[in-house]
């Protein structure tokens, strides 16, 4: 038993380096003083942060990807709000059919949707940011709408019938009954398909267009033919940063937990 | 579509074709690189398995409130886009990363040794990135585990190699299943990843996917993502029938 449970704990503190290593080692890079890195660094900058919001493209990619991941996420929650309540009070063939087809992007290679949402808008004469935004909305859907479904297996659908009876209207229903008691989920959902369209690359790559590009596209594009300019760890970091912040305001608001637990 | 002949001026021209299918087929260079996804991928599979396996284990084992604490902490990487993940590692692997320079400075080389753009770099990055999938996916399955079957099999004089291997590692079975099936439909798929880290020479199926659409060969695009998806789907149909999860529920 002794080089087992030897193997353990360090297999394990090694599955650890090798994931958040990485990230910060970005992060330390974004913070460096030199025209180059250097390892071990000689000091701390803000340089290549001042350097990221001189650069127009990198500005306007960065804005890019808030406003679309926003936008995105804010209509894949609707949509999987509305179609999670539909399949709890639908059970049924049809309502295994649109479970089905809600979580079908998570099972699909991504690289393969990009590809072929491409040949649609190319087929149907969709300009870019409308299909940008399609894609990215498609993207967030399956993390929205499992997390909202789930969420409404402990609710009680009786209680509309309760308010019905009463006199209060589908609307008045959904936004003094349903909403409150599904509501953690409902932010949760949101919060994943926001994440899902932010760091998003598979499907951006194919779907940009002249001048439009997200911030993970950039990245990439920096990455492949100017890999040695550091204002691209000042992208990475902020793209790390932003996240973590609302891993944090998210994790507090419903619960460290039910984050572990949806994903 | 991908039954179409290619065109230059439309997406693709009017005749019914299967060519661009018998084109993948008798190329020697997509037959080499189809093989070389699948040996890529089913390594990395492995090797989160076998790494991932362990850390979930001993984070469920642990009793404090850490346990969720680790587990939080691996649900952070996942969320950070592949490209920058991928920059982390260029940054640690290339010819003036952290690892050269420390190996240089200690004496221990005297010129940087190329691990990145190499066949290493786009499994190190590929499994590193996908691991923390797998951990989540076994350590939710080991957490519905009772502690009482394992001090069950104990107090019938089962030593803990007998009772992991004939208590705790079947019953882990739906966690190990969506584990590698996470991993293996999402290094399928992993195209930035294996672009940045594996350079030009070390195309996957998913590498020509891409070159595809970048030229603007429309049909040969379409054919190649009907074959990456044939191989995700028959996979993954596979891994089920292996390991069969359902098995432990009574069902199957």
């Amino acid at each position: 038993m002794k080089p087992l449970s030897l193997a353990l704990p360090v297999l394990t503190g090694l599955a650890y380096l090798v994931t958040i290593g990485p990230i910060a080692m970005v992060v330390l890079i974004a913070f460096s003083p030199d025209d180059f890195f250097e390892f071990p660094p000689t000091g701390w900058s803000l340089r290549w942060f001042e350097e990221f919001f001189r650069l127009e493209s990198m500005r306007a990619a960065f804005s890019l990807s808030i406003l679309l991941a926003l936008g995105a996420a804010t209509l894949s929650t609707a949509f999987s709000a509305m179609a999670a309540l539909w399949v709890v009070r639908h059970p049924g063939w049809w309502s295994g059919l649109v479970q089905g087809l809600f979580l079908a992007p998570l099972i699909f290679p991504a690289i393969i949707l990009g590809v072929a949402l491409l040949l649609f808008y190319k087929q149907l004469g969709i300009p870019v940011l409308p299909g940008l935004i399609i894609g990215h909305v498609l993207v967030g859907l399956p993390y929205s709408f499992r997390v909202i479904l789930v969420s409404l297996h402990s609710y009680d659908l009786t209680q509309e019938e309760a308010s019905a009876s009463l006199g209060a209207g589908p609307l008045r229903t959904f936004l003094l009954i349903t909403l409150p008691q599904i509501w953690p989920g409902v932010i949760a959902g949101w919060f994943f398909a926001f994440i899902e369209s932010f760091g998003n690359i598979n499907i951006s790559l194919f779907l940009s267009g002249p001048g439009l590009a997200t911030l993970p596209v950039e990245i990439f594009a920096y990455l492949q033919f100017q890999g040695s300019r550091l204002v691209i760890a000042a992208a990475s970091a902020l793209q790390i940063l932003l996240i973590l912040v609302l891993l944090i305001i998210f994790g507090q608001l419903i619960g460290v937990d039910r984050v572990a637990r949806t994903r | 579509m991908s039954l179409h002949e290619p065109s230059q001026a439309d997406l693709y021209g009017d005749g019914i074709t299967l060519r661009n299918y018998a084109e993948i087929w008798n190329d020697p260079f997509y037959v080499t690189i189809i093989l070389r996804t699948l040996r890529t991928t089913f390594f990395i599979v492995v090797t989160a398995l076998v790494v991932g396996y362990a850390a979930a284990y001993t984070i469920t084992r642990i009793k404090s409130r850490w346990r969720v604490i680790l587990l939080v902490v691996l649900l952070f990487p996942p969320m950070v886009t592949n490209v920058v993940r991928a920059y982390g590692w260029i940054a640690l692997l290339g010819r003036q990363g952290v690892l050269n320079t420390t190996l240089m400075s200690a004496g221990l080389t005297s010129h940087p040794i190329s691990i990145l753009y190499t066949f290493d770099a786009v499994v190190i990055g590929l499994m590193t990135i996908l691991l923390p999938f797998m951990i989540v996916s076994i350590a939710n399955s080991l957490n519905t585990i009772e502690q009482t079957y394992g001090e069950a099999a104990a107090s019938l004089g089962a030593g803990p190699v007998r009772t992991f291997l004939h208590v705790t590692l079947p019953l882990s079975t739906p966690g190990i299943t969506s584990g590698v099936l996470l991993v293996f439909l999402l290094s399928l798929g992993a195209y930035v990843t294996i672009a940045l880290l594996g350079g030009p020479r070390q195309k996957l199926l998913v590498s020509l996917v891409y070159d595809a659409v970048i030229s603007f060969q429309w049909p040969r695009a379409a054919a190649l993502s009907f074959v990456l998806l044939a191989i995700a789907l028959f996979g993954a149909g596979l891994i089920q029938m292996t390991l069969r999860p359902s098995r432990i529920s009574g069902r199957g």
